[in-house]
């Protein structure tokens, strides 16, 4: 105890090095423990909360309904909104501590919030069946997103990489959940995938049809490879979005940097 | 202590506005939470667009009892009114025909305008009729105030007239299912398809998560050692503490992951070979014209009377038939007032906002070839409590509706007036 309780001028000699041998105490151990457990619980709990709202506000009504998931948008617009927040985190973290978790952490929060919120708020409290409102996954491309800066252990390489991988692979890590909600089916001589049919059934009174931001069919569909064109150009979205707040996150911690120094 | 008794004690020692407010927070949620929800803010329109966008009519739900599973019928007409709003997006744009109920309490098996099936968007006319059909199915045992309603893009939600509806559990108290064949030729019920495959997959990948969180964050040194070492280690050599194993278990994870999405990918495209992208589109629908009837109507002026509650017009009147006509019924905002009592009307089961002996025409018959000024006053308290009486506050004021008579022989018709309005205070 005494030896953290040291004022911050005696930690760190002239040069701005820390005393390491300070890491050997047992007891100063204990203590570190102690303080990364409240720490995690702090950090996760505001990721959690922050990546939920972030989420609901940006990408909303595209994750809440299965009828809205379709092949160009939402691969467009889901990356995008979590380059947004996970990129602005993973700068700090990193240069701090060397952990590349962000990703992770952040989709693995937003799934298991998202769980609560979906079973809570959609199923018991509105009624509406799970297999309309479930979430969509995220995890693997988090992990894959953090994988690359951990094998890469470069910010600049793992900026291009780490987002190409997430938003191109966005449809295919969900293609496992969506796929039977994409069969085709006949209703009152109309042709309507499943998810269609449950967005006509389950009643929305405010949330009609054409309310839905979804592909329609244009002259510009490349022969109907929508799917492998829209994984590319999200990939390309996901890197630049990506690339983007990794510079936000720089500048906010270099520019709050110092305080939190005197701080830790 | 309850939350109440604390509350008195509170204001008795210190008699603080605070404490009134709190028990007025209390007593308003109390009521609040305490009736049924019973509207779905149509009352919150102004009045004047209400009275102008669409005129409901005929509207019938049966039954109004029923069990969940069983199918309740609703149908009725709308007329798009020719005093459409011009601030407001048009009807012709896109146009979505939907019902009002506290969430999927039914599910809604079926939908029609004019015979067209309105499982799409559309678009409507002006001035002409539109007769509908919603078939929905009980789901959720309770009492529910239901009402058609259009979705017109860009303007918002315009509310017909709501009727109660009781619903019972199923005789055989066995879960709802709501089955549907594919054109795949298998039988699903979509209270419950995939869902396995989205739980499992979903388990997976949280357990990929947590694995991966729980490698790191059980590390004997995480944040503050870490920061240390990063900061004497400085920015060329900070990548030093990322260990060999730490490399090792990346790489790990990175083969699992990419195994796992291209193994889920190939799954799911085995497992449902034929799959289309999402549905969307406009339907086009026919408008039927106005019937129409052997009365002209020439609308002179308007009042409303504040302290009267009635809106009164002048009219000039012209019967082109060879039977005498007779003015029954006046309909605007889904509010119904009529010439006679309620009983000896066309009125449904169930419905609300029908004011018996509420319109008054200063003449009884117009005869055959009869052209005469008339004054017609429609009078109510329901002006008051369906907040009408905001109408001399909004910002554009005129009022429409949609005017019925009768000739001898029984024949209905109908048909919109409308026009400037002027206010009476006193």
């Amino acid at each position: 105890m005494a030896n953290i309780a040291l004022p911050a001028s005696k930690i760190t000699d002239p040069a701005g090095y820390y005393d390491l041998s300070v890491l050997d105490n047992p007891s100063a151990r204990r203590y570190y423990r102690r303080f990364d457990g409240i720490l995690i619980v702090v950090l996760f709990s505001f990721l959690a909360l922050g990546i939920s709202i972030h989420y609901a506000l940006t990408a909303g009504d595209w994750d809440y309904w299965i009828d809205w998931r379709d092949r160009r948008w939402w691969p467009l617009i889901t990356p995008m909104s979590l380059m947004m927040f996970i990129a602005a985190f993973v700068y700090p973290i990193w240069k701090a501590f060397r952990l590349p978790i962000i990703a992770t952490a952040v989709t693995t929060l937003l799934c298991l919030v998202s769980w609560v919120s979906r079973y809570f708020n959609f199923g018991q409290f509105t009624d509406f069946p799970m297999t309309f409102t479930f979430p969509s996954t995220y995890i693997g491309l988090g992990i894959l997103l953090d994988c690359t800066l951990l094998l890469t252990r470069s910010l600049t390489a793992s900026a291009f990489a780490g987002p190409f991988l997430f938003g191109a692979l966005i449809w295919p890590i969900n293609w496992p959940l969506f796929a039977a909600y994409k069969v085709p089916v006949e209703y009152s001589g109309t042709l309507v995938s499943l998810s269609d049919l449950m967005g006509y059934q389950y009643i929305r009174t405010t949330t009609p049809e054409y309310l839905r931001i979804i592909e329609e069919s244009t002259l510009r569909t490349f022969g109907g490879s929508v799917t492998p064109l829209t994984a590319v150009f999200s990939a390309f979205v996901a890197v630049v979005t990506y690339s983007l707040f990794l510079l936000l996150g720089t500048a906010i911690y270099n520019l709050a940097g110092r305080y939190v120094r005197r701080i830790v | 202590m309850t939350m109440t008794a604390m509350t008195m004690k509170m204001m008795r020692q210190t008699n603080s506005i605070a404490a009134w407010g709190l028990l007025g927070f209390f007593a308003v949620s109390l009521l609040t939470f305490s009736v049924d929800a019973g509207a779905h803010g149509e009352r919150a329109q102004l009045a004047s667009m209400r009275m102008r966008t669409l005129h409901w009519f005929d509207i019938s739900v049966s039954p109004t009892r029923a069990k969940v599973g069983d199918t309740i019928v609703m149908t009725g007409k709308f007329i798009p009114s020719e005093l459409w709003p011009e601030q407001l997006p048009s009807i012709t744009d896109t146009v979505f025909l939907n019902i009002g109920t506290p969430g999927p309490k039914f599910i809604r098996v079926y939908s029609e305008v004019n015979g067209v099936p309105m499982i799409r968007s559309t678009a409507f006319e002006q001035s002409k009729v539109y007769e509908f059909k919603i078939v929905v199915r009980a789901r959720i045992p309770g009492r529910y105030h239901i009402h058609p309603l259009l979705n017109v893009k860009d303007a918002g939600t315009l509310v017909g007239k709501g009727t109660w509806v009781e619903i019972e559990p199923s005789a055989t108290a066995a879960a709802f299912t709501n089955e549907v064949t594919t054109l795949t030729g298998d039988t699903v019920d979509l209270e419950s398809v995939g869902l396995k495959a989205v739980v499992g997959w979903h388990l997976v990948w949280i357990a990929m998560g947590v694995a991966f969180l729980v490698y790191w964050l059980t590390k004997p040194e995480l944040f503050i050692p870490r920061y240390m070492r990063v900061r004497n280690l400085g920015p060329e050599q900070a990548n030093a503490v990322i260990t060999k194993r730490d490399f090792l278990v990346g790489g790990f994870f990175f083969t699992a992951t990419m195994v796992l999405i291209l193994g889920g990918y190939l799954w799911a495209e085995h497992r449902y070979p034929v799959t289309i992208p999402l549905q969307t589109g406009k339907v086009k629908v026919e408008g039927a014209p106005i019937p129409k009837g052997p009365l002209s109507v020439a609308v002179e002026n308007a009042n409303y009377e504040l302290a009267g509650r009635s809106l009164t017009m002048r009219m000039n009147l012209t019967n082109h038939g060879d039977q005498p006509l007779s003015i029954k019924e006046f309909i605007t905002a889904n509010i119904r007032f009529l010439n006679g009592p309620v009983s000896g009307a066309r009125v449904m089961e169930g419905e609300e906002l029908v004011a018996g002996d509420s319109l008054h025409p200063s003449v009884s018959v117009i005869a055959p070839g009869q052209s005469i000024d008339v004054v017609l006053r429609a009078e109510d308290s329901l002006w008051e409590t369906q907040r009408m009486t905001g109408l001399i506050y909004d910002p554009d004021s005129r009022f429409a509706g949609l005017l019925f008579y009768e000739d001898a022989r029984g024949g209905r018709y109908y048909q919109e007036v409308g026009g400037p309005i002027l206010p009476k205070f006193f």
